[in-house]
């Protein structure tokens, strides 16, 4: 059969709408599907439009509509490939199928109103074709994760593979903060950095890594001691937090300043074999403080250079942070909020146990002023009252 | 008596002879670390306080809900059930 012959068929098989019809169905529940190619997507589409590539039609269409009975209206620049598409999707049982008359094309020339995609460029095309690909992310997740500003807590065991990880997915903005030096003893684990390195800042070791992994996005290092006077005018240039810090001090800091300014915080830990991940979203959801109201003793509190960590624990632990940052930057899946999960590498098990808001805690309980920030090192050595501490810059 | 199992966390188990694991009788979690307390005197001293309160930085977890939100060290405790101890940590 050639292929005006099958057009002419195919036209007779499947209603036309006119464009000015289409939002009123949008309205009612229909969905609307653009099959051009992405360089003409890049022109303009429909509002309301699901930008779905006629070659991976059959493949994404069952997460878009996974209803074999909803109505769904295809649309390319005329109408020549959104009736080859109706055809494609009679054949996988779709039954309510209908064609825009006269494509893109008309519907510019009507007036009817289109956005202008941000579509990636080439370098990013082929850079995140792999998770582009997958239907759950698309362009429009990979957009998102483009314009995220993610601020990691330390270059260190946790935040090395969670840098590696979100700079090679796309994020837009990776900031770093941290203010010690490589040293050969951290390179079990900190990742990010080289035998070359030893001596050098950890922020500009991980520039460099970062840099030379995904010239695409933005470094931004911040080579200081977190402490009350600099968290907030550094946290403000970021939506979301990823804390990988080693010590207590700088956690509850990056808490308070977390709540304070409804950052969302993906919070890890390591120790040992051991491992916590957990989400701190805000909004009515527990805060590190509804988990851990008061740090423990020192004695009790050895970091990883006193109590010792296995290299991979914190590969792990970063890398489910990592993984909690795209799901809560692109909107998929189901991040660890209220959630912690528990994971012990002696015998790989991984637990998880529910994590509830504490009404009465200090700093996020409803309806409580934040009590301002406190002398972390103080607080986190055993003082009596964090409230009844004087507000003063610390280093964490 | 309900026979549960305490799980210890890799930073207490140097102090109950290396284990990770513990079966004991027990129908409500404060009694449950009275047990434990018997056996190892030492891990509970990382758990309550002097006067027998919970450490703020430690959490009990019956399966999977925190005891803080049930009904504290009087949480009741069924055949098979979980009580895992997560202390924080700060390592990174």
């Amino acid at each position: 059969m050639s292929l005006e012959t099958r057009l002419q068929q195919l036209r007779e098989d499947f209603p036309l709408v006119s464009p000015a019809d289409v939002s009123a169905r949008l309205g009612s529940g229909a969905l609307l599907l653009d099959v051009r190619e992405a360089d003409e997507i890049a022109q303009g589409t429909p509002e309301g439009a699901q930008a779905i590539g006629r070659g991976y039609l059959e493949m994404r269409i069952e997460n878009l509509a996974p209803e074999r009975d909803r109505p769904i209206i295809l649309m390319c620049a005329v109408t020549t490939r959104s009736l080859l598409a109706a055809d494609d999707l009679r054949r996988m049982g779709y039954s309510n199928l209908a064609v825009v008359a006269g494509g893109f094309n008309r519907w510019k020339d009507e007036g009817l109103p289109y956005v202008l995609p941000e579509t990636p460029d080439a370098d990013a095309l082929q850079r995140y074709a792999r998770q582009i690909v997958l239907p759950e992310l698309g362009q429009a997740g990979q957009q998102r994760l483009g314009q995220a500003r993610v601020l990691l807590i330390g270059a260190g065991g946790l935040g090395s593979p969670s840098a590696l990880y979100l700079a090679a997915a796309g994020i837009g903005t990776l900031g770093l903060v941290d203010h010690d030096k490589v040293d050969r003893s951290n390179l079990h684990r900190q990742v990010l950095h080289r035998d070359d390195r030893i001596g050098m800042a950890k922020t500009e070791s991980a520039r460099r890594t970062l840099e030379a992994l995904n010239p695409a996005i933005r470094i931004r290092t911040h080579e200081l001691r977190l402490d009350s006077g600099n968290v907030e005018s550094i946290f403000e240039g970021y939506d979301l937090v990823v804390d990988g810090s080693d010590n207590f001090p700088t956690r509850y800091l990056v808490n308070d300043a977390c709540v304070k300014l409804g950052l969302p915080l993906v919070y890890g830990a390591v120790q040992g074999f051991e491992g916590q991940v957990s989400v701190f979203a805000g909004a009515g959801q527990p805060c590190y403080r509804c988990l851990f109201p008061e740090p423990p003793a020192a004695e009790f509190a050895p970091n990883c250079n006193e109590a010792g960590v296995l290299g991979v624990i914190p590969g792990i632990i970063g890398l489910l942070q990592a993984l909690e940052v795209i799901k809560l930057v692109t909107g998929i899946g189901e991040p660890l909020v209220g959630r912690l999960l528990l994971f012990d590498g002696l015998s790989t098990r991984l637990r998880e146990v529910r994590l509830k808001a504490d009404p009465n805690c200090r700093y996020c309980a409803e309806g409580r002023e934040f009590p301002g920030f406190v002398d972390y090192v103080r607080f986190c050595a055993g003082a009596p009252d964090p409230e009844q501490d004087p507000v003063s810059p610390q280093h964490a | 008596m309900p026979r549960i199992q305490i799980e210890l966390p890799a930073a207490l188990r140097a102090l109950a002879d290396g284990r990770a694991r513990l079966e004991l009788e027990a129908d409500r979690v404060g009694t449950a670390l009275a047990r434990l307390g018997d056996l190892h005197p030492h891990v509970l001293s990382r758990i309550l306080t002097r006067g027998g309160e919970l450490r703020p930085h430690v959490n009990l977890f019956v399966n999977e809900a925190d005891v803080r939100h049930e009904q504290g060290l009087e949480t009741p405790l069924s055949d098979g059930d979980s009580l895992l101890v997560v202390p924080s940590v700060a390592g990174g």
